[in-house]
């Protein structure tokens, strides 16, 4: 079957054609009316069909509104694969994890074939698809996305015929590769007769208004909606495609356990090891008054740094005070399960309390190094300057 | 499948791999029959076939030594097997000719069919693994104005698959091999965040990776394969600034400067490094900049619109990236400034504090440094991720690449250790090669009598000034040097004027003084800067600055005091050990450049230059030069003084003059020797009738290439004096790798010495072994360092006249180490 989108090629096509028309781009209107619906509706799972080169992907990525999972299928396997790892996550994703997980999915297959993994999701999106379709293939697409997917909602966009002769220099349809352009009307009974037959409500619109000349939108879409619950509970037990094939991609996020401890400890350890740091520059500027320094002298929580024998005890509530920390553990209690439940801090006996290590102890053995200590900072510049200079 | 464009993006290796640019292509022997054994018979196309002989046979070069014993070393060099029996080379052309790029390469990608899905093109020349008919016309429509364009793609070569010309193409396929693997590219080389080693009380991640390059060297085509590791920090810039803020507030701009300006950050939005080489304070995200289609906007507004990140402080400055001005064909000029934001850059790069903070480097180096068999380990895990993923095989399979499983592992040579020489005492060079009890055993070859010396010390250090002083006296006898009673001179405070006010007025006070010693409180570079200043420009005299915290533990004065006291002889024009050389009437050079990391000042030539048949008197310069300036006007001022010089020494110019130069990196290695080189020559004919031997040795120690020994299938550190010099060696020039200091911990990367030019007419064998000696005789070290002395001294100095001084130094003070 050749249905293969070409969207790339459109854009191409618009640029020479349209660019004059319309400010932004048409695709990129098309691309901010889904994001507008998406951050209206907050749907938590998006499939495009049809993605092509995934630039409508990439731009839900970053503007995902509480989208969990993005999915896209083509059946152009080369350009998925082209573009799959403009889709993995930057390396700043990995320094600041999401609040919410995010997982990519991209297909190969078309979308003639009926998937299961295609069930469930709350937006199906087919941008500038349809056109591409054999006229007697729309009616089993239509059926695979309403009858078989099922999604809450379906944004469709297609060239808009009557537009056509308001684009300069075209003659026949927008791309060669089209194998059908519709009027508003055929367009509106084709959604019509999906609204009776699948049980879904339609609105229309589009993008790209012209001047003063009654011919609709150059694209116009249909926005379908079913009238049961938006994110309604579905089972989330992961689906091994079985006629697609898949290619996915995870973002790290803090509900990951694994990336929500690394983060955590990361930050009580700076949070406990400043604490810490401060209570000494204050222990040091009151060095006279060393008697008062002992253990037990303030035990309970939120009172600040104390030394308890050989290691240093920084209260939990005091961590807990860092809105870095706040911002990951609601509360105290929160934050002590989940310390315990890792091995990287040291809690001590009650749970109350962080464990350091006294620095003071390990003074001997820094200042025998401390000499060579410059050369650390050259690799491969070893041990050149033992000297004493500074 | 996506073409290889392999003319976008930095696609040179990490060290830029010299393409020749003439068609001329040294291929071995072997390599030819294989490639075109069968093809050869063909009668149809003789004609391209006899162009395709003319890629000449050269002769190896002769490097390869004998001295030493035979080892077996290791090197992270992976061998790569090319299936492809060649690559074929075409010229395309486009009629009517097509201006951009992009539809260059679209239209090409239009007759996949013809070409086949796997193509390296630049726009212009075209890279194929399967063979065209000589001549291919093809055809294709103009989407802009339906125009007809023509095609021709004409064969102009068939190359063998490792020729240098695929090399760039080649390591684009790696790159997508690495990608394939889940490595993030961060600058130049490929990380792996999800094993990051999270080090939570600095807030900071340590990435684990790789950087890879395919050379092709005597040995035939190689994956070189580094282990490096990327610092990355949790905090945004901005977070780093507040923390400035609390600290201090009035120097608050300054320091930032300071900490930002050639930092490296990385962005929220993208996988972008950037250089910070400005800030800009009067801008804030509130301001507008004029976007690629003209219309205006705020920065605010652009993340918000394009990245959908919203920046949550208004008022900060901006960070200032100047990109290289750098235009490449069909592609738009870079120029103008780029802003960023500093809420949305992270930090990369270990932090100014934390360098200075012992222990938490040491938290850091734990993980940073790996030995050799971590090292090894980690290589071996790769070539094992590439042998297991279908993907990245296919990959490379489209070019017929292969890797193989194996490091490489083959015979190198230990060289002889050498006699350490003192006054009277000698000594063959224990294995640790580490002579720093024999040093303040016996004495030295000449000391310095120091009669009239001068020590400074603010009030809160004067017991500690006083121990010194002491403890100088007992040590010095030992070691054959004389020492009077200095002037102590206690300063009422540690201000840097008090000390420089009272240091000029003792000088000119009193013209004997031989040499001034400073204690300093704490580490403050703007203090030990103004002293510098004024001792080595202002009114020279040798100086030696001491921090209390050195001598401040009385179990550990002792040896303390000793090392002081040998820096203070080499200061003072004394000199410490040497070891024999036999070559006579030799001047040795170490050349090195500084180069300021704020690249806003000029850079810093250091030039030392050897005197004595000895090698143990020094004659030292520096000049600054403008970026872009060319060194060698500079360089040229220096060699005809020290050549004076050496003449009033020995009544006699150099016969021979081997020239170490460091700081020349492979792609430059043709312009040295096509113009420094003859400017040098030009120089020796300002005096009548002489004409020294010359040899120019490029000395380059930023190398991804590591020795390991290799022992009981072992990977570990090899001993001091390991020397590889055939296989992974550059086939266009005679070289070798030499390590001469011995590992304490990590991996043992050894020194590339390439040798541009010789007339003195030294074998492999003496170039080895010199360069070996050379590394013996550093005295700020008693043992041997990695590169040759006068290059670690050169670079002393350069860097002490670059940071510190800004400056020459002074004439008078040319003769002694005074920058020790």
């Amino acid at each position: 079957t050749r249905h293969r989108t070409r969207r790339c090629n459109i854009v191409v096509c618009q640029k020479t054609t349209m660019s004059n028309l319309f400010s932004p781009p048409l695709y990129k209107q098309r691309h901010q009316f889904v994001i507008e619906f998406v951050k209206r509706f907050a749907p938590r799972k998006v499939l495009d069909v049809g993605c092509a080169d995934c630039r409508l992907l990439t731009t839900l990525k970053v503007h995902r509104h509480g989208v969990e999972l993005l999915a896209g299928v083509d059946i152009d396997c080369a350009a998925i694969q082209r573009r799959k790892h403009a889709l993995a996550p930057l390396s700043s994703d990995y320094l600041v994890p999401g609040d919410r997980p995010l997982t990519i999915e991209l297909y190969h297959g078309s979308v003639m074939e009926k998937e299961p993994c295609t069930k469930g999701f709350d937006l199906v999106t087919c941008i500038e698809l349809i056109e591409h379709l054999d006229p007697g293939d729309v009616e089993k697409f239509s059926d695979g996305v309403f009858g078989y997917m099922v999604p809450h909602a379906v944004i469709i966009s297609t060239p808009n015929a009557e537009f056509n002769p308001v684009l300069p220099g075209l003659t026949g349809f927008r791309h060669k590769d089209h194998k059908f352009e519709w009027t508003r009307a055929q367009f509106s009974t084709w959604a019509l007769g999906i609204c009776w037959k699948y049980g879904y409500s339609v609105e229309f619109t589009g993008v790209g208004e012209a001047q003063d000349r009654d011919v609709g939108f150059c694209s116009q879409i249909a926005v379908f909606q079913r009238d049961t619950e938006l994110n309604a509970p579905v089972n989330n037990t992961y689906l091994v495609p079985q006629v697609y094939r898949l290619v996915c991609v995870v973002y790290p996020s803090l509900q990951d356990n694994k990336v929500f401890h690394r983060t955590l400890v990361s930050e009580v350890l700076y949070s406990a090891e400043s604490l810490r740091r401060r209570w000494r520059e204050e222990r040091d500027g009151a060095r006279s008054d060393l008697t008062s320094d002992i253990c037990g002298s303030g035990s309970a929580e939120g009172q600040g740094v104390y030394r308890c024998g050989r290691s240093v005890r920084v209260p939990l509530l005091d961590v807990w005070a860092s809105p870095r920390v706040q911002a990951l553990c609601v509360d105290v209690q929160h934050l002590r399960e989940a310390l315990l439940a890792g091995s990287w801090v040291q809690l001590d006996t009650d749970g109350g309390a962080i464990v350091l290590p006294d620095e003071d102890e390990e003074n001997e053995e820094e200042e025998q190094e401390e000499e060579c200590g410059r050369e650390f900072l050259h690799r491969r510049e070893k041990t050149i300057m033992l000297f004493a200079t500074t | 499948m996506p073409p290889v464009g392999f003319s976008k993006g930095p696609a040179a290796t990490p060290t830029s791999t010299h393409v020749p640019a003439s068609g001329l292509v040294p291929v071995h022997p072997q390599g030819v029959t294989a490639a075109f054994g069968d093809t050869k018979m063909t009668p149809a196309s003789c004609q391209t076939r006899a162009e395709l002989k003319m890629e000449a046979v050269r002769e190896p070069l002769k490097k390869v030594g004998t001295k030493g014993s035979l080892v077996t070393v290791g090197s992270n060099y992976i061998p790569v097997l090319c299936r492809n029996e060649a690559v074929y080379q075409y010229h395309v052309t486009f009629t009517p000719n097509v201006e951009s790029l992009g539809m260059r390469f679209g239209m090409m990608r239009e007759h996949c069919s013809t070409t086949g899905e796997v193509v390296a093109f630049d726009g212009s020349i075209l890279y194929l693994p399967k063979r065209l008919d000589e001549v291919v016309h093809l055809k294709v429509q103009r989407r802009t104005d339906n125009q007809e364009i023509s095609i021709k793609v004409q064969m102009t070569k068939v190359l063998p698959p490792y020729s240098d010309l695929c090399i760039p193409f080649y390591n684009v396929v790696f790159r997508r091999v690495m990608k394939i693997l889940g490595l993030k590219l961060v600058g130049r080389n490929h990380y792996d965040p999800k094993s990051a080693i999270v080090l939570g009380k600095h807030r900071l991640q340590v990435w684990p990776g790789y950087s890879t390059c395919i050379k092709h060297t005597d040995g035939g085509l190689y994956l070189v394969v580094d282990v490096s590791h990327k610092v990355l920090r949790n905090d945004s810039v901005l977070d780093a600034m507040n923390l400035i803020y609390q600290q201090s507030r009035e120097g608050f701009q300054d320091e930032c400067t300071k900490e930002f300006v050639g930092a490296i950050v990385i962005t929220r939005y993208n996988n972008r490094t950037y250089r910070v080489d400005d800030i800009e304070w009067t801008k804030s995200p509130k301001d507008t900049f004029t976007m690629a289609d003209g219309s205006e906007t705020t920065f605010t507004e652009y993340y918000r619109k394009n990245y959908g990140i919203t920046i949550k402080e208004l008022d900060q400055p901006m960070l200032v990236h100047r990109p290289k001005e750098r235009s490449t064909p069909g592609q738009k000029v870079i120029t103008g400034e780029i802003l960023l934001v500093p809420e949305l850059s992270f930090m990369t790069g270990i932090p100014e504090k934390m360098r200075k903070d012992f222990r938490a480097m040491k938290d850091l180096t734990i993980h940073i440094n790996v030995s050799a068999e971590q090292h090894t380990l980690s290589i071996k895990q790769l070539l094992h991720n590439i042998s297991t993923n279908q993907e990245a095989l296919a990959e490379l399979g489209r070019w017929g690449l292969e890797t193989s499983s194996q490091i490489l592992v083959t015979q190198g040579r230990t060289l002889p250790m050498e006699t350490v020489c003192l006054q009277s005492a000698s000594f063959v060079t224990p294995s640790s090669v580490d002579w720093s009890r024999e040093v303040v055993r016996d004495s030295s070859i000449s000391c310095i009598p120091l009669y009239c010396w001068a020590i400074f010390y603010p009030r809160r250090a004067a017991e500690h000034a006083k121990e010194l002083v002491t403890t100088f006296g007992k040590v010095a006898g030992p070691m054959g040097l004389r020492l009077d009673r200095p002037i102590h001179v206690e300063l009422r405070d540690d201000r840097t004027e008090t000390y420089v006010k009272s240091i000029h007025s003792h000088l000119t006070s009193e013209p004997n003084v031989q040499l001034v010693v400073c204690i300093l409180t704490g580490n403050r570079d703007d203090l030990y800067s103004a002293i510098k200043k004024l001792c080595c420009v202002h009114a020279p005299c040798p100086s030696q600055a001491v921090n209390v915290r050195t001598i401040s533990h009385p179990h550990k004065l002792r040896s303390i005091a000793q090392k002081i006291l040998l820096q203070i002889n080499c200061k003072l024009g004394g000199e410490l050990w040497t070891v024999s050389v036999p070559l006579k009437h030799l001047m040795v050079i170490g050349v090195d450049v500084h180069h300021d990391t704020s690249k806003k000042s000029r850079s810093v030539m250091g030039f030392v230059a050897s005197l004595n048949s000895l090698l143990t008197r020094w004659y030292s310069r520096v000049t600054f030069q403008m970026p872009n300036e060319e060194i060698i006007n500079g360089f040229r001022v220096c060699l005809l003084a020290a050549l004076q010089k050496y003449y009033e020494v020995n009544h006699s110019f150099p016969e021979k003059i081997v020239i170490y130069r460091d700081g020349v990196s492979d792609g430059q290695l043709k312009t040295v020797e096509l113009y420094e080189i003859p400017q040098i020559l030009k120089c020796f004919e300002t005096f009548p009738d002489y004409e020294p031997k010359l040899t120019f040795i490029v000395v380059q120690k930023r190398i991804n290439t590591t020795l390991y020994s290799y022992f009981e299938n072992r990977f570990g550190a090899p001993v001091p004096g390991t020397v590889l010099d055939h296989t992974v060696t550059n086939k266009d020039w005679v070289d070798f790798y030499l390590m001469a200091h011995s590992i304490r911990q990590g991996c043992g990367f050894p020194t590339h010495y390439i040798s541009i030019y010789n007339t003195a007419n030294l074998t492999p064998d003496h170039l080895q072994r010199l360069t070996f000696k050379m590394c013996h005789l550093y005295w700020n070290w008693p043992g041997t360092i990695r590169v040759p002395a006068p290059c670690k001294y050169a670079h002393k100095l350069a860097f002490l006249s670059g940071q510190y001084l800004h400056s020459e130094p002074a004439v008078q003070l040319a003769d002694k180490l005074h920058f020790l």
